[in-house]
Order: structure tokens, then C-alpha cells, then sequence
């Protein structure tokens, strides 16, 4: 799928609403092909780091590179061009459609069909069509969907419904793909579960990844690299092992009084 | 019932419904005529109005513009000049094509707005097409005649044409509105399949995208703007193609017809029938159009309703309270419209 994807750059990135500092000049990078955690109390900012990476947010400064490209100040279209796909940390999955049509949103960057050839349906439009179907079914089954694709996403399970939005995602065949509390909600076996996809889409696919996540259990099994965000400054940025350890990460998760 | 029967049944109603609708003209006198002509001509509008506001959750206050565009394009386009009117008198099956194009340019140069305005914004903003539309209808005389409107020329196709010269077709008579109806089925069933192209396609997921979570549409890669502009474009042009068959039907166009009425009759008809359907809006568009014929037709029948003009409920006003209830009660016990719960129905069975 994507072989040697770049290197995501963040360099001192604030982002400022009315007055509220979200965001103070925080900045780590994301090797080729690892996973990278952003984790934090709530209200850290890490929400808002995504939506800036995404192109949702503006920064107000500061740099974010992704291979040769500038992202901020790009539309949220454009950023999906370059092969950035993210999760919602809140299901953005409409309802009523089916899975696979969820999923063939994910396709929209990488098909041409346009007005004409879909109201006519010119045999390009067909063709494209059923190759696309073809290739989210595989990924349906890459996430372990394959027997729901036909199923309204609103119907299925709450844990189901955030694997659909991971698939949703993989379907853009993405060089980045940010997951915003993927297992947030789930079940022990679906985060499990989630947990194997998450890692095999590293291993088997070499997409780099973006995770925020509260779940420590999976940020530690997961995460190559954890950057650690308190009241939109970073205050710990290393292995797991070493913010883990961290006392200013024990102290923003704990408290002063429990670094005894 | 057995599998094979199960899929058969589908195409045999289409095509029982086909026959039936090819039939009609033979059978249905000049009145039914010209109010199926009316609902069809509604259901083109209405599909590209369910397009923008039910597939894409774009509002617009402005398709009563865009019909008057089309209908008042066709005339200057196929009209003759006069000493008081400007007509180009261009055949008129092109002067047809060119009034569509032409509603499409008008809702291309409106576009730049409609793509960056949101849902309900958007109905604001093109609450103002309404004003200045009607200004321009009632006061370019030389265009539109002004106050009493203009004649509309008849529609000529392939030598044939669509006026009141009868054509005799197995023993029945044919006048404009028997030929017309033709004419009319063609183009609703070609808006029809185009629309539901679009809807099943590409475009289709990328609009219903912007309607549910406009913020995730971007992400996922769709430019949510473009997008807009291009769905407001597309829903110009089916309402510039009802305009002209509007025009066709009734004969002569009038400014006083293109107001806000008419734009909320529109609105009634996609959530009556069921938004972002092209089912929806056709049966919406008949339901909505031909409720006041009907009670036209029966008032001295009907309680309460009596003719126009003799001090009780005229059967205008009549259709406009039950269609204004009908959307009331779509709304709260029909929140799909009234081809939804058929749809749930089918799509549960298989699975229970």
C-alpha cells in the first residue's frame, strides 16, 4: 500500500482561541512507519493538536511539516490529498448508510466520478466503482467487518462503529492516519481487538500513526514514541518506558502530592 | 412467496406502472392532463431542490428564481420580438436546452455564496433571489412583459409540435397537453435516473457527507465548498428544466406565480415525500400539486370547501391548510416522509 512514508515534523505550534492558550508552542516528530502517542489529562490539548494536523483548527503559529509540505494553512481536503486519514474521537458515522458506503467515502481522494459520469452512468463510473467495492471489502476484512458491510453503521455495536470509522479511515490508504481515542468506550475484548488492528496496520501496512489515547495499557503497548501534553505545553517527550517514569508526567496525572 | 417471483416483482410494477402512465393520455380528459402535466413538472423541480437541501442539508429559499429563470428564458429564447417584447426566435428546442444552461449560469454565479453558507444560512441568503427575481419579473418589460406576463411559445420537436393543432393517434385526439405529457414522462424519467445517479455514486456519498458531519466530509477528502457550489448548480438546472415545462403547460408566464409561495411549496414537497430521495421528491411533488386540483375538482362535494369567490374555504386555501397540516404531521410521525417507512419495511424483512 504506502511504502516509506514521510516524516511528520510539529515545530513550535500554538494555537490560540480568544484569549485561551490550547496550544504553546509544542512540537515532536513521527518517524516513518511507528506509532507515536500524544497522551495528557483532559484539556491538555491534544484534540486540538489533531484538528490542527487535520486542517479543522488553524494555528495561530508555527509549523507543521509533513514530508515536504507545509500542512498548516491548508484546507482539510487538501491535507486528506497528501494521505493524512483521522478517526473522531466522537463517532462521525452517518447513521443510516450502510458500512460499506461509509467506507467508500474513505475512496472519495483517490476516485474521479463526478456529476456527469454518476447521473449518466458512464461504464468508467461503473467500472471504478466496482473496483473500489472491491478493494473496501478487502480492508472490511483487514478490520474484521467483512460480515457487517451490508448493515446500517448506526446498528451495529458502539466498538463495531469505531472499527468502521478505523476502516473508514484506512480506506483513504493513508500515509499518516491520526486515531483519536480508538478504544475509548469498548469493551476489554474489542480494545483488544482494536489494539491488534492498530498494530498490524503499522506492521503489515507502514502507515505511521498519530494516537491519542487515555487507555495507558494500550498507549504502552503500542506507541514506539509518547509526546505527554498538560494545559497545551509539553512537559515529557521519549520511549514509554521513560514517560512513564517521567515526574512531571507522574505529577500532571497525579498531583503534587503523589510523587512520594 | 419463492425467490425468482420475489425479483420479478419489481420490474413487472415498473413496467405495469410504465404502461399505465404511456396509457393515460388516451383515457384522462384535458383537466387530469394538465394537472399530471403539473405534478410532473413539480417532481423535476422538486428532485433537484431534494439534491441541495435533502441530500446535501443545503437550504434554499431561491427555486422559485430559478424556475422563473427557466421559464422566462424559454420565452425571450423561442419568443418572437415584438414592438413591446425582446425575443430571440431561436427553434425551440434549443431555446429549451439554452433556458436550462441558462438557470444553471444564474445558479453559477450565485454559487461562490452557496458554497461558502451552511444549512440554514444559506435559506437567508437566498430568500433575496425571491426579491430581486420578482422585481426584475414585474418591471424588465421588454423581457417579461411586465405585470401580465408573456405568451409562451409552444415547444417543437422533431416536426411535432406542441400546440393545440390536433394530431389524430388511434381515434384520439391529441392536443397540447396529450403530446406535452409525452415530453414531460421523458424528462422526469431522464431527471429521475440522473439524480438517482448521482445520489448512489461518488458525488451522492460525498453530498450526504456534508449533510451529516461537514467537518469529517473535509477530512475524508471531500472539498466541502466545490461541492456546494456544484450541487447548487446541478439543483438550478432541474429547476430551469420545470420552469420551461411549467411554462409549456400553462401557456403564458405570469411574475405574480415565482414568489415565495411557490419556493415553500417546493420546500412542503421534499419533506412531505421524504428528504434526499429521488422517490421522495416525486411523490412529495404530486401530492403537493395535485391536493388543490383535486379539491378544485370536488369542492361542491366536499364539506367545507366551496367554489372560489362564494365566502367560504376556496379549495386553494383548502390545500394549502392540508398540505401545511401534512407537513406537520410528516415531520413529527413521519420524520422520513411518506416513502420511508415502505423503504423500512423492505430492508428489515430479510434480515428477521
Amino acid at each position: 500500500m504506502s511504502t516509506g512514508a514521510p516524516t511528520l515534523e510539529v515545530r513550535d505550534l500554538t494555537v490560540r482561541f480568544a484569549g485561551l492558550t490550547a496550544l504553546d508552542g509544542i512540537g515532536f516528530t513521527v518517524r516513518p512507519g511507528t506509532v507515536h502517542a500524544v497522551i495528557g489529562p483532559n484539556g491538555a490539548g491534544k484534540s486540538t493538536c489533531f484538528n490542527v494536523l487535520s486542517g479543522v483548527y488553524r494555528a495561530t503559529s508555527g509549523s507543521v511539516r509533513f514530508g515536504g509540505e507545509e500542512l498548516t494553512g491548508l484546507p482539510a481536503h487538501r491535507i486528506a490529498d497528501l494521505g493524512v486519514a483521522r478517526t473522531f474521537q466522537n463517532l462521525a458515522l452517518p447513521p443510516g448508510a450502510t458500512v460499506e458506503d461509509s467506507l467508500m467515502l474513505g475512496r472519495h481522494r483517490l476516485t474521479r466520478t463526478g456529476f456527469v459520469a454518476a447521473g449518466l452512468g458512464l461504464p468508467y463510473a461503473v467500472r471504478e466503482e466496482a473496483r473500489h467495492r472491491e478493494r473496501v471489502r478487502e480492508i472490511a476484512a483487514f478490520v474484521g467487518l467483512e460480515d457487517q458491510l451490508a448493515r446500517p453503521a448506526g446498528t451495529l455495536p458502539y466498538g463495531q462503529q469505531k472499527l468502521a470509522e478505523l476502516a473508514r479511515a484506512l480506506c483513504m490508504e493513508p500515509k499518516l492516519l491520526l486515531l483519536d481515542e480508538p478504544v475509548a468506550g469498548m469493551t476489554a475484548g474489542e480494545r483488544r481487538a482494536t489494539a491488534a488492528v492498530v498494530a498490524g496496520v503499522r506492521d503489515s501496512l507502514g502507515i505511521s500513526i498519530v494516537l491519542v489515547e487515555h487507555d495507558m495499557g494500550v498507549v504502552m503497548r503500542l506507541a514506539d514514541s509518547v509526546t505527554v501534553l498538560d494545559f497545551g505545553r509539553l512537559i515529557a517527550d521519549g520511549t514509554p518506558a521513560s514517560v512513564q517514569s517521567d515526574p512531571a508526567v507522574v505529577r500532571a496525572y497525579l498531583g503534587e502530592e503523589a510523587t512520594s | 412467496m419463492s425467490e425468482p417471483i420475489k425479483r420479478l416483482r419489481r420490474p413487472a410494477l415498473w413496467t405495469a406502472g410504465a404502461v399505465l402512465l404511456l396509457a393515460l393520455p388516451f383515457y384522462l380528459d384535458r383537466f387530469w392532463l394538465q394537472a399530471g402535466l403539473f405534478a410532473m413538472a413539480a417532481a423535476i423541480g422538486a428532485i433537484g431542490l431534494n439534491l441541495l437541501t435533502g441530500a446535501t442539508g443545503q437550504l434554499s429559499m431561491g427555486h422559485a428564481f430559478f424556475l422563473a429563470v427557466g421559464a422566462y428564458g424559454y420565452c425571450v429564447l423561442a419568443g418572437d420580438s415584438t414592438a413591446t417584447l425582446t425575443g430571440l426566435n431561436l427553434p425551440s428546442w434549443l431555446a429549451a436546452v439554452l433556458a436550462v444552461a441558462l438557470a444553471g449560469v444564474a445558479g453559477g454565479l450565485f454559487s461562490p455564496i452557496a458554497g461558502r453558507l451552511q444549512g440554514a444560512y444559506l435559506g437567508i441568503a437566498t430568500l433575496a433571489l425571491i426579491f430581486i427575481g420578482q422585481h426584475v419579473l414585474f418591471n424588465a418589460h421588454d423581457l417579461t412583459g411586465g405585470f401580465n406576463g408573456r405568451d409562451v411559445p409552444p415547444l417543437s420537436l422533431f416536426g411535432v409540435t406542441f400546440d393545440e393543432s390536433e394530431l389524430l393517434v388511434a381515434a384520439v385526439p391529441f392536443g397540447s397537453a396529450e403530446k406535452l405529457w409525452y415530453v414531460a414522462l421523458l424528462a422526469l424519467a431522464g431527471c429521475a435516473l440522473f439524480a438517482r445517479g448521482v445520489l448512489r455514486g461518488r458525488p451522492g456519498r460525498a453530498m450526504n457527507a456534508i449533510r451529516d458531519h461537514r467537518i469529517a466530509a473535509g477530512v475524508m477528502g471531500v472539498p466541502v465548498a466545490r461541492y456546494r457550489a456544484g450541487v447548487f448548480v446541478l439543483s438550478s438546472m432541474y429547476a430551469g428544466l420545470a420552469g420551461v415545462l411549467l411554462a409549456l403547460v400553462f401557456q403564458r408566464t405570469v411574475p405574480e406565480y415565482f414568489g415565495m409561495i411557490l419556493s415553500l411549496e417546493y420546500l412542503a414537497m421534499i419533506v412531505i415525500g421524504g428528504l434526499g430521495s429521488v422517490a421522495g421528491a416525486v411523490v412529495g411533488a404530486v401530492f403537493v400539486s395535485l391536493l388543490p386540483q383535486l379539491l378544485t375538482r370536488y369542492s361542491d362535494a366536499l364539506p367545507l370547501v366551496s367554489a372560489p369567490g362564494t365566502g367560504g374555504v376556496a379549495p386553494g386555501e383548502a390545500s394549502r391548510y392540508l398540505y401545511g397540516a401534512a407537513v406537520v404531521a410528516v415531520v413529527l410521525f413521519l420524520p422520513g416522509g411518506l416513502v420511508r417507512p415502505a423503504l423500512r419495511r423492505k430492508t428489515t424483512t430479510p434480515g428477521e
